[in-house]
């Protein structure tokens, strides 16, 4: 087998060999064991009394014996008065939906929307997922939303809400509605309605994670105030300046799944693979997937824009910029050339939301003559349509007494807002405050009425998240609490006699159903586009723009901006999971590990180690970052990859009001953005920071299951993929020893299916989605910051970090004495692989389970019998990959903890199919035994041999990336059949002969070879 | 004596029937028109009318004095909506009455027209006391095979107290023997060896240690399989029959009128619940069924508790909002952690539902048959072989298999049908 020299590492603790690191990996379980917390009372940290002890042991065993003796337990069966003709007890039905832009299927049973999938129909998405997707089914549950509306703090009926507001409302003068971005043709025609009503009704845009500077800039460049669609998937080169595209930025699921295109097994196979250039300030997701990646501070960010400008213009005859210069000059040369080589098929995006930085990437693209083949201007895209200069005027309005009424939609800028404080304080200036907010949040808490609207699965709504593509919204619960949805509120305020659901119906039949073609009548049309999800008109052809302004005077502006920077620069940035906040009290977010850092239930300061040690500040500290006015306390995170002089703290959270889960999460970074230009901007150049002395401690779980540093990466370059032969070492597979010495029997693997799995590391790009979709379907605990600190998160499928180090030059280093001598953590490449159970041939974890709860079944899998485990722990003593789970306590029923379950509501989200583990049983991925058995038996009854696809186990569904292949390996025309033959394909450990059931591919990266 | 009384009772009962009817026949040849108008009415009426009560339509007693013209009050049976038509106030009236529900036609004779009028008319004119007499019969059973706790309370401490009267009076009867025997000046060491022998009995047991030990062990023995036994038993409910909030019986419907199992539990031959039918599904039949001839023509009180559940009102026939749920016991319970299929064994294996649920058709109260634990499970996994012919789904699976390919029985344990993960997970 192959022998990496690459040394590859999850964390600095890891790296250094820390004592603390040391010892936690020699002892299988970090913590001795729990008994004392398990039997005290109140708080997990108090020691029990003998005295204690012996009671609970007495009623334990008094317990038992009198449920030995107990008669049948008298259980009540309920069924339906008038059964729904839809529904069976027992079956799934699916729905389709859109959540946020994204085509859903969502799966009720028994009329409780329980897991979200995918919509393959979908044209944007295309059946990917991602982790807030995933997640937004328990947002529906949620107890801390409002049961009922509410005015001036007290419970009220919709009649008296009504009566108040439409009294408010004639008198008012000067109305306002701030909302987020509304994607809702409907919605939109509803608020122009309200607005003929109460003609002095302005609609008010604001996105806490603003877009503005991109709309404005190709207003500016192009005349077309839009955001674009992007064809990340025509793109050959890409290049990102700070655009988190697989992650937060604008529609990551989409180009998630357009960017694997031309990077997974099928592109590889024939030999291409796009190349991605990342310059960046944090290390984002993005950055971890790119090819080549380069720090540098965000004050340099539109200066390298600018330099990638000027040189792409000096080879095509443009005119340069002058005074422009960035210590990178070679690379961006470098990067330059690829792109001109890739011309018409290469991208340029940024992050940034400065309208300056914005015109002159759209003025690069334009020289590239990327509009209309990678940028699609005419096919806008509505996902982000916030306009930060119309808020700056609203707060203006507020403050100057103008305002008599404002409504709030989706947005809760009291929180989100750059001067959350100001902004409260203007708004005790405006007469009526209304808000749609489903729960008492931060600008819910300032209004006079909080009319809470409803959940996306609990009403009508449709979406066009870009133009020519419509889905609907259906409900698929009556609303769980007593709320309205927003629309039909505004609807009853301007004395509409229209219900929400037929206003959408006759928009579309309006609006919509004359644009599409190929339909019996507008009936047959809804019909359709319920049933599919989706509806497409036809698309415009994208034209070529080119840009003609002249650039100077946005040069001059990006390089004054880029003066005056101090020592320390600060970004803000959106998280992976949390986003801006808006789903801040979702436990599977918060304990979803960042898909970097590997950080739960906080934020933090990110910032490099080298730099972190020049300015003396220790791990496990807090401190005190300071920009302008605000003054944050922040724990610290060492980040490898973060650029030198910098911070990066995100956003969402450090909610006060948003519920049980979420309250006091983090720290609320938006006290940071500021006001540049007329639109926000996420990063700061003058900020200080201060070490404190105050100890604290991340949930981080980034060393928390480790191989002690054993061989189970393989990353190989495109050249030595596309070439091997001219390379040292031969090809994978070849290298698997093919004598295998067993002192088992083998077990038979033909006949039966056997299931397997295949995991491309090249299309991974370790988003999180199969975390959530796991926990969703397999009814995973959540079990909060203080268990996850002990290393106890239940996770079955965690997504493994590795860093390894690059010199500037771009060699690795392989040597571990040669860390000491790096310059800094800046030049660090990232490899994500998701591990779940590996189901075994030869499991280790079975021979030593001493009451055989743990064996292997004829089609592969590794079984674990919940009932009959005793709870010994040898099984995940002996496991490898360390993917075995112990329930330390019942974490269901446990109120220490802070679960999902015990949500008066959330049970109901709850896979019936699949057994809540209780305490002192081991766990661990099943391969979705429940869906095996689901479509086995589907099969059975249509009397019909399984096909490929009709076993998807719940992380390869969730995927956007399509990177987790499932199925069964015995039949030769399955997929994964074929990519476990793939020549990529490797086996972790298979040095040790276990057998595993996944098999991995190598990751591929196309770098530039010096 | 009891036997003796119950069976002449039965006797003269059957005489003074068999009597009536006699006297029934020779006395009115209409009775014999009754009859077959019994069977009409029956067949074709009683969805929508009963006799003194008002159903869909009006009471039919006194019909006939109701309408003036007995030939348009045949028409009308016939072909209502004609006669509506003709201009007949009564009828038109009647019509508005009923919220202008159509009566349908029927096709029937002259003569089945006679017989049927001549049924209400006999039906009508009975007096309501012979109806009731049933009832208050039924009522008498159930109140004599009554038994409960306070009978069988009253009976423990009855025998308690007989006990310690027994005690007590032997305690007497041994005193007084002794102050006689010594008042007859029997020597005291009588009495102490009388003590002594029966002391001699235990010293017996020390002279035979070996035979005690035996013993013992063999005590022990059967008490620890006894035991054993018990443990294993624990929580294993076969014969549970919890009482259900409406006395519903499974041998009336499966049994007696043939109703499939699937009718009702609609969900077992595709879902994983066999699902407990919702109250919509008893309107099907019990919209019209209403066994008012068992119950002195009122509605039976336990199919009025399905109306209750709907707040369905069969005056107007409307349904209300004050619905309230059926809570029925489940009879059948397998823990969380065993999940269970249905559609596998039903659909896919062919096993019929009295396998596992016993003769319900046969079953007044349903209890449970088998004993729903997991050896029982595996056994039947064992034991039964799959049916795989004809299904597609085990065509390769079979053909790669070595055991089939050797002519052997293939069952589902062969297939993993022991395996632990196929039913808990």
């Amino acid at each position: 087998m192959e022998n990496n020299t690459k040394k590859y590492w999850k964390g600095l603790e890891e790296l250094h060999q820390s004592p603390e690191f040391v010892k936690n990996s020699k002892n299988e379980f970090a913590e001795e064991l729990p008994i004392e917390e398990l039997l005290s009372e109140s708080k997990v940290n108090n020691p029990t009394p003998r005295r204690d002890f012996l009671k609970a042991l007495g009623f334990g065993m008094s317990a038992v014996a009198l449920a030995a003796c107990n008669e049948a337990p008298v259980k009540r069966a309920i069924p339906y008065l008038i059964k729904p003709e839809e529904i069976t007890p027992g079956i799934a039905n699916y729905y389709t939906s859109n959540y946020n832009g994204l085509g859903v299927l969502v799966k009720t049973r028994e009329g409780r929307p329980i897991k979200i999938e995918g919509n393959p129909n979908d044209p944007i998405a295309k059946g990917g997922t991602d982790a807030v997707a995933q997640a937004s089914v328990l947002d529906l549950y949620d107890s801390s939303r409002i049961k009922n509306p509410m005015m001036k703090g007290a419970d009220a009926t919709w009649e008296n809400v009504d009566k108040f507001v439409k009294e408010a409302l004639a008198t008012a003068t000067n109305v306002r509605i701030v909302s987020n971005t509304i994607m809702s043709p409907s919605t939109k025609l509803v608020i122009a309605d309200f607005a003929v009503k109460y003609p002095s009704t302005k609609h008010i845009t604001f996105d806490a994670s603003s877009y503005s500077g991109m709309i404005n800039a190709n207003n500016n460049s192009f005349g077309k105030a839009v955001i674009p669609s992007y064809n990340f998937d025509k793109a050959d080169v890409i290049v990102s300046f700070g655009a988190d595209f697989l992650g937060t930025w604008i529609s990551p699921v989409e180009y998630t799944k357009q960017y694997v295109q031309n990077r997974n097994n099928k592109s590889l196979e024939a030999k291409k693979m796009s190349r991605h250039v990342q310059f960046e300030t944090i290390l984002s997701l993005t950055g971890t997937n790119a090819d080549s990646r380069y720090t540098h501070k965000p004050s340099q960010q539109g200066l390298a824009v600018l330099a990638l400008y000027n040189a792409i213009a000096s080879k095509t005859g443009a005119a340069a910029v002058a005074g422009v210069s960035v210590p990178f000059e070679k690379i961006i040369n470098e990067t330059a050339n690829e792109l001109l080589n890739a011309k018409g098929k290469s991208l340029v995006v940024c992050g940034s939301n400065d309208v300056s930085v914005q015109v002159a990437v759209n003025a690069i693209n334009s020289l590239l003559g990327n509009y209309g083949t990678t940028i699609d201007l005419d096919n806008a895209s509505y996902q982000k349509q916030g306009n930060d200069a119309e808020m700056i005027d609203f707060v203006a309005e507020m403050n100057a007494g103008k305002i008599d009424a404002v409504i709030f939609y989706n947005t809760n800028p009291a929180y989100n807002y750059a001067k959350g404080a100001e902004f409260a304080e203007a708004l005790k200036k405006v007469k009526t405050k209304v808000s749609f907010a489903d729960r008492a949040d931060e600008t819910a808490l300032l209004c006079d009425v909080i009319a809470p609207s409803t959940h996306y699965l609990e009403s009508w709504d449709d979406v066009s998240a870009k133009r020519g593509v419509y889905s609907v919204v259906q409900p698929t619960i009556s609303p769980v609490y007593n709320a309205r949805a927003a629309q039909s509120s505004l609807l009853v305020w301007a004395d509409a006699t229209l219900d929400y659901f037929t206003y959408i119906r006759n928009n579309w039949e309006k609006n919509v159903y004359p644009q599409a073609s190929g339909f019996a009548g507008f009936s047959a049309f809804w019909d359709a586009a319920l049933q599919t999800g989706v509806v497409t008109t036809t698309a415009i052809t994208p034209q070529a723009y080119s840009f003609n302004n002249n650039l100077s005077a946005v040069a001059q502006t990006i390089i004054a901006a880029s003066k005056n920077a101090g020592k320390i620069e600060v970004v803000v940035y959106e998280s992976v999971g949390v986003r801006d906040g808006a789903h801040a009290n979702n436990p599977w977010l918060l304990e979803m590990p960042d898909p970097v850092s590997k950080v739960t239930w906080d934020n933090y300061a990110a910032i490099n180690p080298k730099f972190a040690e020049e300015l003396g500040i220790k791990e496990n500290t807090k401190v005190d970052v300071t920009v302008g006015t605000a003054k944050l306390s922040l724990p610290v995170l060492m980040q490898p990859g973060q650029a030198m002089g910098t911070i990066g703290v995100a956003m969402g959270y450090g909610r006060t009001n948003v519920g049980k889960a979420g309250n006091g999460v983090g720290v609320n970074a938006f006290p940071f953005v500021t006001l540049v230009n007329g639109t926000f901007q996420y990063f700061n150049t003058n900020a200080t920071v201060t070490a404190t002395s105050e100890a604290y401690e991340l949930a981080q779980t980034q060393t928390h299951h480790t191989y002690e540093g054993r061989d189970i990466i393989r990353e190989k370059s495109l050249k030595e993929y596309a070439h091997p032969e001219k390379h040292e070492g031969h090809a994978e597979g070849e290298g698997h020893s093919k004598e295998n010495v067993d002192l088992w029997a083998a077990y038979p693997r033909n006949g039966h299916h056997h299931w397997g799995m295949a995991v491309d590391l090249n299309s991974c790009t370790g988003c999180g989605a199969c975390v959530v979709a796991c926990s969703a379907e397999n009814n995973v605990p959540v079990v909060g910051r203080d268990e996850v600190r002990r290393r106890r998160e239940m996770h079955w499928i965690r997504i493994d970090r590795y860093y390894t180090y690059e010199s500037a030059e771009g060699k690795d280093i392989t040597q571990e004495k040669e860390y000491n001598n790096v310059e800094n953590y800046e030049n660090v490449k990232v490899i994500h692989q998701p591990l779940m159970c590996q189901h075994c041939d030869h499991a280790p974890c079975e021979t030593v389970c001493p009451v055989l709860a743990t064996m292997h079944s004829s089609e592969g899998l590794n079984q674990m019998a919940y009932n009959r485990c005793v709870g010994t722990r040898y099984c995940a003593n002996n496991c490898p990959y360390k993917v075995r789970r112990f329930n330390w306590f019942n974490y269901w029923n446990d109120d220490r903890f802070v679960n999902f379950l015990q949500d008066d509501a959330a049970y109901l989200a709850l896979n019936p199919d699949v057994t809540t583990r209780s305490r002192g049983v081991m766990e661990k991925c099943s391969f979705c035994a429940q869906r095996i058995q689901a479509g086995k038996l589907s099969a059975k009854i249509e009397k019909r041999a399984l096909k490929d696809g009709d076993v998807q186990s719940a992380c390869q569904q969730g995927c956007p990336a399509n990177a987790i292949v499932f199925g069964d390996v015995n039949d030769p025309e399955s997929e994964v059949s074929k990519l476990i033959k793939s020549d990529r394909t490797y086996f972790l450990l298979e040095e040790i002969n276990v057998q595993p059931g996944v098999g991995y591919m190598t990751k591929v990266r196309n770098t530039i070879e010096a | 004596m009891g036997f003796h009384l119950s069976i002449t009772k039965k006797l003269s009962v059957r005489t003074i029937l068999m009597l009536t009817s006699f006297v029934l026949t020779f006395t009115s040849v209409k009775a014999q028109d009754a009859k077959v108008g019994e069977g009409i009415f029956k067949a074709n009426c009683t969805s929508c009318h009963a006799i003194d009560r008002q159903v869909i339509g009006p009471a039919l007693k006194d019909v006939d004095k109701r309408w003036a013209d007995k030939g348009l009050l045949k028409k009308f049976i016939v072909a209502s909506q004609e006669v509506i038509k003709s201009g007949d106030k009564y009828a038109a009236d009647l019509f508005q009455k009923y919220n202008g529900t159509v009566m349908p036609n029927h096709n029937l004779s002259d003569a089945e027209l006679d017989s049927l009028l001549a049924y209400i008319k006999t039906e009508g004119d009975k007096p309501a006391e012979v109806a009731a007499a049933p009832a208050a019969g039924a009522a008498a059973g159930t109140d004599g095979t009554l038994v409960n706790n306070y009978t069988i309370g009253g009976l423990i401490l009855l025998i308690v107290v007989l006990l310690v009267v027994m005690v007590v009076l032997n305690r007497v009867n041994g005193s007084l023997d002794r102050l006689i025997r010594m008042k007859n000046g029997e020597a005291l060491e009588n009495f102490v060896k009388v003590v002594k022998e029966k002391i001699s009995n235990f010293k017996w047991m020390l002279r035979n240690k070996k035979k005690v030990f035996w013993f013992l062990l063999l005590f022990m023995g059967a008490f620890s399989v006894w035991g054993w036994d018990q443990m294993w038993n624990i929580n294993v409910n076969t014969g549970y029959q919890p009482t259900q909030p409406i006395k519903f019986s499974h041998e009336i419907h499966a049994g007696l009128n043939q109703v499939n199992c699937q009718y009702c539990h609609s969900g077992a031959f595709k879902s994983k619940n066999a699902s407990i039918p919702s109250a919509n599904v008893c309107m099907n039949c019990h919209n019209y069924v209403q066994a008012t001839e068992k119950y002195n023509g009122e509605i039976s009180p336990e199919i009025k508790k399905i109306y209750t559940a709907l707040d369905y009102n069969p005056e107007t026939r409307t349904y209300g909002t004050n619905t309230k749920p059926i809570e029925w016991i489940r009879v059948h319970n397998l823990p969380d952690f065993a999940y269970f299929n249905h559609s596998q064994h039903t659909t896919v294996a062919g096993i019929a539902c009295q396998t596992c649920h016993g003769p319900v058709q046969a079953m007044q109260e349903v209890s449970q048959f088998a004993p729903l634990t997991m050896v029982w499970c595996i056994n039947c996994h064992k034991a039964t072989e799959v049916k795989s012919k004809g299904n597609a789904y085990y065509d390769k699976l079979l053909a790669t298999h070595e055991e089939i390919k050797k002519g052997k029985k293939v069952t589902a344990a062969m297939l993993g049908g022991l395996e632990c993960v196929k039913c808990h997970y």
